[in-house]
């Protein structure tokens, strides 16, 4: 599983991903057995940045954990007053974020542009 | 006529409908595998004849307006003026499941006529008077609703159940284009991500699902969430009515009530039982008890009589009395007992409808074979059963029984048969669903288990651990999954709700073969045989149908063992001697084994004999829960008050045979 900035400027030419930004790569199999270590990281970098970038590209199987997680950790970042963008979404990320209508809330990018 | 309060039969109108309904679906199957009694028909049109004129009488019009099209396309059976076709029997059958689901609506107060019993009432009108009458049968208010508003909100335990969400998505997707209208977290969501238990679910959805879906059918997909989740399925309130007013296609809805017939009844009754159900009791039942009270006053007076002027002469009467007197409570308590017992033949009798439309919607062929229908089980193990047991058969169909080409391909015949058998096994109702289809899918099983980190790869497995797996939460070879089963919720819901009933589940496969899922069921939840044994200071209850034997050792039949435990030779086996006294920490008990007794005591074809100091008798036990006045204790199945007012505990087989063969593998 990659690190916190592993991939940190991988310059997809979509992301103006700033020198302080934290990268959480989401794992392939997101599914509700690797939340744990998915939470535990996700914490890690609300403390930290303003600005935090997800990588879901390498996402090919995700469930409703991992999407309530994903919200629940928006709405907390920004309360906290940071920025979530993405480096990029799977296609079944997309689709499970959108059959369960919480695409827009999540902000993904349509799938492709990984 | 007003003066009578005519709401308080309808109860009873209910539930003699739900009766002939069950009639009328059971004579229907028969003709429609080929049956030519004609007594079949009179059957139906008289299930059908009763309903509407008790519908009409307690002013439910909606149904009894059903129910009379309906009946008039039977008397023309009945007459002979009709062929019964398989397309009527389709549409009788479906106004069957329509009318059930009508007469749940009313019994909650519901609006009683709705998209679907409408669109069916204009069939069967259509097909009693030919086509012509399709125009003035569908009313303005009988268009099928365009859509459902769907309001689901998680329970925080549902991910534990297997059930996520963005599967019931995907399936509510299949039946229609679903638009999430709104997507939240509800309150209770901890604040803080930090406080978050990934395995708990904080969302909730307002979904609308457009397209003249049946509301059966979104039933069927919340189907198994009952008790996990918040739900309220509406009507889609605006969008014109006219464009769908057309009743639906014969072909379609046709093979899709199945689901949506047994989840709703089994809720209904649920919820029914729930305002103090009633029960029907045969009328020898009622009368074996009037005989035993009447017993039971001849003794009593017979007692009181010696009493009264009580010399020492009268001693043996007295002891006769008060053995006639025990033998009578125990009689009266069986039938008393007996009164809540009911065949089990109720619940298996849904399931040739069941199998009928699984074999169409699947495209196989299998023959249901029912066996032991007569077996009495208590009627709240009988209530909480028959879900399970849906559930396992519909697998069984699904998953076990192959396609009939693969059959002809296997060298078995192409009809798979499906087996329901149900008898008594000590103090056990068994009940078995025997399939002799493809059998587990080791491979897959495995795979699975692998994939979800159950088990390390490269782990070797035995047969039986590979079974035991399909019991693990959230356990489903997704790689099959229909909309019949395999969502992920299953077996483990299976072996839930039978623990619950104090009962076990397991499976037992071969390859090739097929499978057979056995449950094991308790007769009564309320009351054991049992022997009464001392240890120490202590009393202990055994249950009687759990032991093999007890006898007396001598010393050289007793072997230690490498790691202290100690074994003794019964029957060509060696069986793990359990101190009873050390297992329960009591003082002052036997411990040289051969002063003590040992009793052997088996539970699922294991053995262990438990060390105790005497055998004091046998007595029956009212079992009080433990954990209700203390706390769960292991090895310990519950506590019982002695005649001479002291506590009992009663020993938990299972657990007890568990923890002996542990300490001999130790």
């Amino acid at each position: 599983m990659a690190g916190k900035r592993a991939a940190k400027q991988k310059d997809d030419g979509r992301e103006p991903a700033a020198d302080d930004a934290a990268v959480v790569v989401l794992p392939p199999d997101c599914r509700l057995a690797a939340q744990a270590a998915l939470k535990a990281e996700l914490l890690g970098v609300l403390e930290k940045g303003a600005i935090v970038v997800l990588d879901g590209s390498q996402v090919e199987r995700a469930d409703t954990a991992a999407l309530q997680l994903l919200v629940l950790f928006r709405r907390e970042l920004q309360a906290c007053g940071g920025t979530l963008d993405w480096r990029g979404a799977s296609e079944t990320l997309n689709e499970a974020a959108g059959l369960l209508g919480l695409a827009q809330i999540l902000e993904l990018p349509a799938a492709g542009l990984a | 006529m007003s003066a009578v309060d005519l709401t308080q039969f309808h109860k009873t109108f209910f539930e003699e409908s739900r009766e002939g309904l069950d009639a009328m679906e059971a004579a229907l199957l028969a003709l429609d595998s080929g049956s030519t009694d004609h007594e079949l028909v009179h059957t139906i049109f008289r299930a059908a004849h009763s309903i509407k004129g008790g519908a009409a009488t307690f002013g439910f019009s909606d149904v009894a307006a059903f129910t009379h099209v309906a009946e008039s396309l039977l008397e023309e059976v009945r007459s002979e003026r009709r062929a019964v076709e398989a397309e009527l029997i389709d549409l009788m059958l479906r106004s069957v499941d329509c009318l059930r689901a009508m007469l749940a609506r009313s019994s909650s107060g519901q609006p009683v006529a709705d998209a679907d019993s409408e669109a069916l009432r204009g069939e069967l009108m259509r097909l009693a008077s030919g086509e012509a009458a399709v125009a003035t049968v569908v009313a303005p208010k009988a268009a099928p609703a365009n859509g459902w508003d769907i309001r689901f909100v998680a329970l925080p335990h549902l991910l534990q159940t297997g059930n996520d969400p963005l599967r019931l998505f995907r399936e509510l997707q299949q039946l229609g284009r679903l638009e999430v209208r709104r997507a939240f977290v509800v309150d209770r969501a901890p604040a803080r991500l930090a406080d978050l238990d990934p395995s708990q679910c904080h969302l909730g959805w307002e979904l609308r699902l457009h397209g003249a879906v049946a509301r059966g059918d979104v039933d069927a997909v919340f189907d198994w969430l009952d008790g996990d989740c918040e739900l309220a399925v509406e009507a889609m309130a605006e969008e014109t009515p006219a464009a769908a007013a057309e009743p639906a296609p014969a072909g379609v809805p046709a093979a899709t009530p199945a689901p949506a017939a047994d989840p709703r009844p089994a809720r209904e009754t649920a919820v029914a039982s729930s305002e103090g159900g009633s029960i029907r009791v045969g009328i020898d039942k009622v009368d074996a008890l009037i005989n035993m009270m009447g017993e039971l006053v001849i003794t009593q007076s017979m007692l009181s009589d010696i009493g009264e002027n009580f010399q020492l002469s009268q001693l043996e009467r007295l002891r006769e009395g008060l053995l006639q007197l025990e033998r009578t409570t125990r009689e009266l308590q069986e039938s008393v007992m007996r009164i809540r017992m009911l065949p089990i033949g109720s619940v298996f009798n849904r399931f040739p409808r069941l199998v009928r439309d699984l074999e169409r919607k699947l495209g196989k062929q299998v023959k249901l074979e029912l066996h032991g229908e007569h077996t009495e089980l208590d009627k709240t193990v009988l209530e909480k059963i028959g879900d399970p047991l849906v559930h396992l058969v519909r697998n069984a169909i699904d998953h076990g029984l192959e396609m009939p080409a693969q059959r002809k391909a296997a060298g078995k015949a192409e009809t798979g048969t499906l087996k329901l058998n149900a008898y008594h096994e000590g103090g056990n109702i068994v009940v078995q669903i025997s399939d002799d289809g493809a059998g587990l899918n080791h491979a897959a099983i495995v795979a699975k288990a692998q994939q979800r980190g159950l088990i390390a790869a490269g782990q070797e497995l035995s047969d039986a651990e590979v079974a035991e797996l399909i019991f693990q939460p959230g356990f489903s070879t997704a790689a099959q999954a229909t909309d019949l089963s395999g969502r992920g919720v299953g077996m483990d819901v299976v072996r839930r709700n039978v623990r619950d009933l104090g009962g076990s589940v397991g499976v037992r496969s071969e390859s090739g073969k097929g499978s057979v899922f056995t449950i094991a069921l308790p007769l009564t939840l309320a009351i054991i045989d049992g022997l009464v044994t001392a240890v120490g200071h202590e009393r202990y209850i055994v249950p009687l149908t759990s032991i093999v034997e007890s006898l007396r050792l001598r010393p050289e039949a007793v072997r230690r063992i490498a790691g202290g435990g100690e074994v003794f030779h019964f029957r060509d086996e060696y069986l793990p001697i359990m101190r009873l006294h050390r297992a329960f920490g009591c003082a002052d008990a036997i411990t040289d084994i051969e002063r003590g007794i040992v009793v052997v005591i088996e539970d699922d074809n294991r053995r262990v004999g438990l060390l105790v100091d005497e055998l004091l008798g046998q007595q029956q036990a009212v079992i009080k829960s433990l954990e209700a006045h203390y706390r769960r204790v292991q090895g310990v199945s519950g506590a019982t008050i002695l005649s001479d007012g002291s506590v009992a505990l009663i020993v938990d087989v299972g657990g007890v045979v568990r923890l002996g063969r542990r300490s001999k593998a130790a």
